[in-house]
């Protein structure tokens, strides 16, 4: 039981970050119809950025931790403006190898820049456990939840209270009528492929301090972005909160009770599952944003 | 106010306008007549900046405004009803409205222009909160048309109003129209129900496969013998 309560504690960790990752890449295709293969790449840069900007340039923790995410909002940005508005009204399919192509880059751009070893970002968090009667948790995973908390709920807040919120569900719904609303879409489009990469680089950075920052990481990460989006539904934002946090307790239950090896294969093994009985994700119930 | 000079519009091979003249003038109401395929969307949304004019003029004021963005468009005061209703079915009423009125600053008109659709539309108010897509056709239509007063515009471009909604329902709708009009807004309507559009109206354009074939008072087209013969049929008279 208590062994139970530590997995609960450290899925609810992992969920979070699991969420900030889904929610980036299901708003991507929510409101712009792309299969965005660069999300774990971005989720990547953003690991490296913390690392750069603490270990090398010796900034503050906090402040590197924002910069990154801010920077690969900008990595976004210019791939959205490079790539994908010279695409638009492309077939999916050009648009998907574009990203695959943009996403080989990326990768190969880290390892030629920081190397093949594996980094750790440094924090100012000390090693000593807080204890909860029979539970236990670091202070870093703490508050790595704890942003990735606020991040989602700031996220839900844009896009559901404010006028720029609603002109890009708008855009979603409908972007003729939308432009004649007096919406800029191509920049929704900028902005939308921007708040998404910007969430998947503040996943990275929050979780480069935990784990290890390694070239190929974006690899299995973008995976397993995708696989939180198609558990919540294509396009569903809560879906993709309620599939990160899913993802999170699968694999530590999985990984605590079953088998540790196979941590990583539980996640896709409850994909199948969905897959097979509810192939529109475990709440969609029809395909919307917000 | 608005003028149309010699626009031709194409979309790829297919020339959907040719070569079309057309004129408003403050507080008119004017309406656009003709079979399905003449030409009468493509001439709204070329006027919105949803499409371009391969040649011709389109002024505005005596001001250029072809090629204009569609929110250049509307920040000028001109604002497109578009075919279909087209309201935002994920969003609230209350969400649609504000994407009405998203070009505008003032916090305070926006929000007593809210309070006027409201008491014009109670229905509106009574699903402010509901998503559009939930709505009745005809609550759809009232949604965007109060959608596109929101941005207060002084030109007002309603696209087949009435398409697909019962009766009694049309009705209201073209009191609205007209009703828009009486407050001094000036209205350019596209219309497949010719008699109701030609009745309602001060002067109206028919149109045949991209062109402007006829032009002149409502009463002079409703009398026409061929308008009469093509778009009003001996059973609408007979009604």
């Amino acid at each position: 039981m208590d062994q139970a309560l530590q997995h609960l504690v450290n899925g609810t960790v992992l969920g979070g970050t699991y969420a900030l990752l889904g929610i980036g890449l299901t708003l991507i295709f929510g409101v712009m119809r792309v299969v965005n293969f660069t999300h774990g790449e971005l989720y990547a840069f953003g690991a490296y950025m913390a690392y750069g900007l603490v270990s090398l340039l010796g900034l503050n923790f906090y402040l590197s931790l924002l910069l990154a995410a801010l920077l690969g909002a900008a990595l976004g940005a210019v791939i959205e403006r490079v790539l994908l508005r010279p695409l638009r009204g492309a077939d999916i399919d050009s648009v998907m190898l574009a990203m695959i192509g943009a996403a080989l880059v990326l990768q190969n751009a880290s390892m030629w820049a920081w190397g093949g070893v594996a980094k750790l970002v440094p924090s100012p968090f000390d090693g000593m456990p807080l204890v909860f009667g029979p539970v236990s948790v670091l202070p870093l995973r703490l508050f790595v939840l704890g942003v990735a908390v606020a991040l989602l709920l700031a996220f839900w807040f844009l896009l559901d209270r404010t006028r720029a919120g609603i002109a890009m569900r708008a855009t979603f719904q409908d972007p003729e009528t939308a432009a004649l609303m007096g919406v800029r879409v191509a920049w929704v489009g900028t902005a939308t492929f921007a708040i998404g990469s910007g969430l998947a680089a503040a996943a990275g950075a929050l979780l480069g301090p935990v784990f290890m920052v390694s070239p190929t990481m974006g690899d299995l990460v973008g995976l397993k972005a995708f696989a939180i989006v198609i558990l919540g539904g294509l396009g569903n934002l809560p879906g993709a909160v309620i599939g990160g946090f899913a993802l999170g307790y699968v694999e530590e239950f999985g990984g605590g009770f079953l088998s540790t090896e196979y941590r990583d294969a539980f996640g896709f093994l409850l994909i199948i599952l969905v897959l097979a009985i509810r192939p529109q994700g475990l709440v969609a119930a029809k395909e919307r944003v917000g | 106010m608005l003028r149309l000079e010699d626009v031709t519009v194409a979309y790829g091979r297919v020339t959907a306008l040719k070569g079309v003249s057309l004129e408003l003038r403050e507080g008119e109401l004017v309406s656009l007549i003709g079979a399905n395929g003449a030409g009468k969307s493509t001439a709204l949304k070329t006027v919105s900046g949803l499409l371009r004019p391969l040649s011709g003029r389109i002024t505005w004021d005596g001001e250029p405004i072809s090629g204009l963005l569609p929110r250049e468009i509307l920040q000028r005061g001109i604002a497109h009803c578009p075919e279909g209703r087209r309201v935002f079915p994920h969003l609230s009423v209350r969400e649609n409205l504000a994407m009405g009125a998203l070009l505008r600053t003032d916090s305070a008109g926006i929000a007593s222009d809210l309070e006027a659709m409201y008491a014009r539309f109670p229905r509106l108010k009574e699903r402010a909160a509901q998503a559009a897509g939930t709505l009745s056709g005809g609550e759809q239509q009232m949604l965007a048309i109060a959608r596109a007063l929101m941005s207060r515009p002084r030109l007002v471009m309603f696209d087949e109003p009435s398409l697909g909604l019962a009766p009694n329902i049309v009705e209201q709708v073209f009191s609205i129209v007209q009703e828009v009009r009486r407050e001094g807004l000036t209205v350019l309507m596209v219309e497949q129900n010719a008699l109701a559009a030609l009745s309602l109206c001060d002067r109206a354009y028919l149109m045949e496969t991209g062109r402007v074939v006829r032009a002149g008072t409502g009463t002079e087209l409703l009398e026409s013998s061929d308008v009469r013969e093509a778009y009003l049929g001996g059973r609408a008279f007979a009604a």
